[in-house]
């Protein structure tokens, strides 16, 4: 069956970017999406996979390539699961099912959406909304992974390069490139010294014991007051927006691991340190991997649920009748279990989401030609008297999420309980005041606030910005097209690194629970409250190597045509090109970026 | 080229690359004693022409073969039209992508360009865009900024314009960029030498003065980086400043580097235990540049600091007590 109510697929786009490569590129067709679902299942399976989110797309692709027999379901009309992109109609429907106990690990869903989405000015398939957003940093293993896999050859990425933090009623833009610090003229002298002595070592600082040791077991905000003598505007900064961590506590070498992440990421593929997948994010790349794992010989059946297993017979028995027997394991999602499961692990950590549409563009808060921005609220920062940090990722028209003139702002906190709603609610506030301010026409002529800098560059003084505003009161107000309140349970604690530990314990109970459907199964780890995809990778080797044995051809895929070097002077392929002058595009086409991998032999 | 990972080559592929290796070896052997043959025998034909871009393009280290190519083009120029021309832009910029630091490549699209049969002023500043663009790909090839040097020089010639100005805000942009830049540090020394000598200054004293929070600025921001040190060096004892500030400038200027590069070396004693050598070096030059303005030093500490130089600098060692011997 297709699903009526849905954005266009990939394949259905068919990316205008590659249509001028050498090769054209064949985005594989899904079962669900543009095939009709198998009208029978296999009879026999290696693996059974329960639920389409990243971990267990990034699963099964892994295991199609190595050879294991896959077969994929998911209770779901829709692929991505956990991590799944919907349209305003698709969320009504989820918040629904939430509020009706159909989803579980998630809950208090609240959902406001503006009369204009469907009767007026907007169609609900205009607007893309993923219900774990997540941005991709340039160095990690999921970018290598992507490229390794070609999976990200179906996709578009888009630049992230504004990180905000929240501080003195307004968005300060970070100083963190060695270029910035530089030239940047509102920093004392001693300042860059501090601060750039920092980066230098945080790029290399497990080899440099003697810095850090003494504090290992202190916080981070120590260390750096302490042995940096850096000023709590730089701490906050490096901590919360640059490291990204969720609040004051956290540990010396958690957060250094976590600074250097965005340190390197930096300047990879250009001067920004992350990148975002343009129509989604974890539902797009889920979806990615599905598809490479069709092509590697999964079979995919949607609004399929596994009703029961059998661990001693190997029997796994669907919802409409049908049987499978499995040889290996069967992995599945939290989301997807049935009445009597009895296995899952413990859920005990929440992240509470704040979703919002606004009619407004925010191009106040990118960066020249890109459409997306991240801010940070520190602890403390908020009216609500935050104690963990409020993250906010917002995403342009550009993104292709939502149509021009409007913007989707992502809130999340790690904080729990009560607390967490009054915290995304001050976040929220403080949005609306700053945006509203900031896209404020009177602003231009004052010159207090624009100056213009030693390139004769526009720089905008934050901090008169927010002092002159104290007073403001806006006249006009954001207009909300929709909000959307929930929050999922983890059994993934906040982490600091990315740890197999954390998932290693989640995955299975070796207990057998007498009339329990799910006996043997192993299952995945709802997704983290981190902003990134860094646990995903780890996450999902930690079950590969349950089923295979060990991580070691873990997407060792060899695609044919790789290694087709001719004879001959024409061919420069084992030279990486040192200069090349075609034009960047912002789309990031990485597909021709791809010798990151592979990179000549002469050093020139 | 900066920047650019090494491969690994397991023991496997290693053999295959053998194997196919000693095939594009013969291959290449029989083409270059062909084409050497050709240029024995003074065979200019665009025959010749055709072969000896192929050595090149296997092997563009060969100068002889672009000698033989120059000397062919100038025998067959006759039957050569625009397109000829372009096209031998194009196959040079197609080896510098390749090869972006062999020396006769760079050599050899200079003579093309002064050969053009349209060798109009046009060309030359479509040249200067394209070699911004390959700066600006790597901003450290020093060949680039070489080449970049000889392309202004021929467009100031025919406009009888200097660039100068624009070529200093040029090597500014590269090194706000990455201070670690060398090459764009030496050609502000180019430059800066040059505009004194043809007083294209403005406000000498203006320029000395922004230069210097400038290079004060660089060396808070990286007092590890030798480029700063260097034209710091370069900067105090040029003879333009000297003469420019007066007296009373001028030592003040002195003390000031002297007291900020202190506070450096003290900054970095406190936090790894360790002297910063760049910084008692400076010193010691900047104590010699004090003396010989004929300033009182009541207690030179140069000494002091050329000791500490051979405990934190040990490679250096007899320099320094050379150094120490001539203090005497």
């Amino acid at each position: 069956m297709l699903s009526p109510e849905r954005r266009p697929s990939m394949a259905e786009r068919r990316p205008s970017i590659f249509a001028h490569a050498l090769t054209p590129l064949v985005v594989p067709h899904l079962a669900g999406i543009e095939d009709p679902l198998p009208a029978t299942t296999p009879e026999k399976v290696d693996v059974l996979i329960a639920g389409s989110g990243m971990v267990e797309s990034v699963l099964a692709a892994a295991l199609a390539w190595q050879g294991s027999t896959v077969l994929h379901i998911d209770k779901n009309d829709y692929y991505g699961d956990t991590a799944a992109t919907l349209t305003v109609d698709q969320i009504k429907r989820w918040v629904n099912e939430i509020n009706d106990g159909k989803i579980p690990y998630y809950e208090n869903a609240k959902l406001y959406v503006s009369t204009e989405i469907g009767n007026g000015k907007y169609n609900s398939r205009d607007f893309g909304i993923d219900i774990s957003p997540k941005i991709l940093f340039t160095k990690s293993d999921l970018l290598s992974i992507l490229v390794k896999s070609r999976v990200h050859q179906y996709l578009e990425f888009q630049s992230l390069s504004n990180f905000h933090t929240y501080e003195n009623d307004s968005f300060e833009k970070l100083t963190n490139t060695k270029q910035e610090i530089f030239v940047d003229q509102k920093l004392p002298l001693m300042t860059k010294r501090n601060l750039m002595k920092f980066i230098k070592f945080v790029l290399n600082w497990e080899e440099q014991p003697e810095i850090w040791k003494p504090f290992a077991e202190k916080s981070i905000a120590e260390f750096l007051i302490e042995k940096f003598k850096l000023e709590r505007a730089q701490v906050f900064e490096l901590i919360f927006s640059i490291g990204l961590c969720y609040n004051i506590e956290t540990k010396v070498p958690e957060a250094l691991q976590r600074i250097r992440r965005y340190l390197t990421s930096f300047d990879v593929y250009g001067p920004f340190p992350v990148l975002y997948s343009k129509y989604g994010g974890p539902g797009e790349l889920s979806q990615g991997f599905c598809r490479s794992a069709a092509v590697g010989g999964a079979t995919y059946k949607l609004n399929e649920t596994l009703v029961s297993y059998n661990a001693t017979t190997k029997e796994a028995v669907f919802a409409d009748g049908s049987k499978v027997s499995v040889m290996e394991k069967v992995i599945m999602s939290p989301t997807q279990v049935n009445q009597n499961s009895k296995n899952v692990p413990e859920q005990p950590y929440q992240i509470h989401r704040l979703t919002c549409i606004v009619e407004k563009d925010c191009k106040e808060w990118f960066s020249e030609g890109e459409s997306a921005a991240m801010v940070v609220f520190p602890p403390g920062s908020l009216k609500s008297g935050n104690k963990q940090v409020v993250q906010a990722f917002i995403l342009g028209a550009g993104s292709e999420c939502c149509p021009s003139g409007t913007s989707i702002w992502y809130m999340s906190t790690t904080e729990q309980g009560v607390r967490a709603e009054m915290d995304l609610d001050a976040a929220l506030e403080a949005m609306e005041l700053s945006i509203l301010r900031e896209s404020s026409t009177d602003l231009e002529n004052d010159n207090d606030i624009v100056q213009f800098g030693m390139n004769g560059q526009t720089v905008v003084n934050s901090v008169r910005l927010g002092q002159s505003f104290k007073e403001y009161v806006p006249r006009e107000k954001v207009h909300f097209l929709c909000k959307l309140y929930y929050t999922q349970y983890t059994s993934t604690p906040p982490f600091g690194v990315v740890d197999p530990s954390l998932f290693e314990k989640n995955v299975v109970s070796d207990k057998f629970i007498p009339g329990a459907s799910d006996n043997g199964v192993l299952y995945t780890s709802m997704p983290s409250a981190e902003i990134s995809y860094d646990e995903v990778v780890t996450a999902a080797k930690v079950l590969y190597e349950k089923i295979v044995g060990s991580d070691d051809d873990f997407f060792d895929v060899d695609f044919e045509d790789d290694d087709d070097t001719q004879a001959g002077p024409a061919d420069n392929s084992n030279y990486e090109n040192a200069i090349d002058d075609e034009d960047e595009d912002d789309d990031m086409g990485m597909g021709k970026n791809e010798s990151t991998e592979f990179v000549g032999e002469m050093e020139i | 080229m900066h920047g650019v990972k090494r491969r690994q080559w397991s023991r496997e592929l290693l053999k295959q690359k053998r194997i196919e290796d000693e095939k594009k070896i013969k291959q290449y052997r029989s083409l270059v004693d062909t084409v050497l043959n050709l240029k024995e025998t003074q065979i200019y034909t665009k025959d010749s022409l055709k072969l000896s871009k192929e050595v090149l393009q296997w092997n563009p280290e060969f100068n002889t073969v672009w000698n033989f190519r120059r000397d062919i083009i100038e025998n067959v120029k006759g039957q050569l039209d625009v397109t000829f021309w372009e096209d031998e832009l194009n196959f040079t910029m197609a080896e510098l992508k390749k090869f972006p630091k062999v020396y006769w490549i760079w050599n050899h699209r200079v003579w093309v360009l002064k050969n053009h049969i349209d060798s109009s002023l046009k060309i030359w500043q479509r040249e200067l865009i394209i070699v911004n663009k390959l700066l600006d790909m790597d901003a450290r090839n020093f060949h680039g900024w070489h080449y970049r040097r000889r392309i202004i020089k021929v467009i100031e010639d025919r406009t009888g314009k200097s660039n100068d100005h624009e070529e200093l805000e040029l090597t500014t942009q590269k090194i706000n960029k990455n201070i670690s830049n060398f090459s764009a540090w030496h050609q502000r020394v180019q430059l800066i030498t040059r505009m004194n000598d043809t007083d294209e200054f403005e406000n000498r004293k203006e320029f000395i003065t922004n230069e210097i929070d400038y290079i004060t600025n660089a060396m808070f921001t990286d007092a590890e980086d030798q480029s700063v040190w260097f034209y710091m060096e370069w900067f105090l004892e040029y003879e333009m400043v000297s003469k420019v500030l007066n007296h009373n400038e001028y030592t003040t200027i002195l003390n000031k580097f002297q007291s900020n590069i202190l506070i450096i070396n003290e900054d970095d004693k406190e936090f790894s235990g360790k002297e910063n050598p760049w910084c008692l070096k400076m010193l010691i030059i900047i104590e010699k540049l004090q003396t010989n303005l004929g300033i009182e030093i009541k207690d030179g500490k140069s000494k002091e600091w050329i000791a500490k130089l051979i405990e934190a600098d040990p490679l250096r060692k007899n320099r320094y007590l050379y150094l120490l011997h001539e203090e005497k």
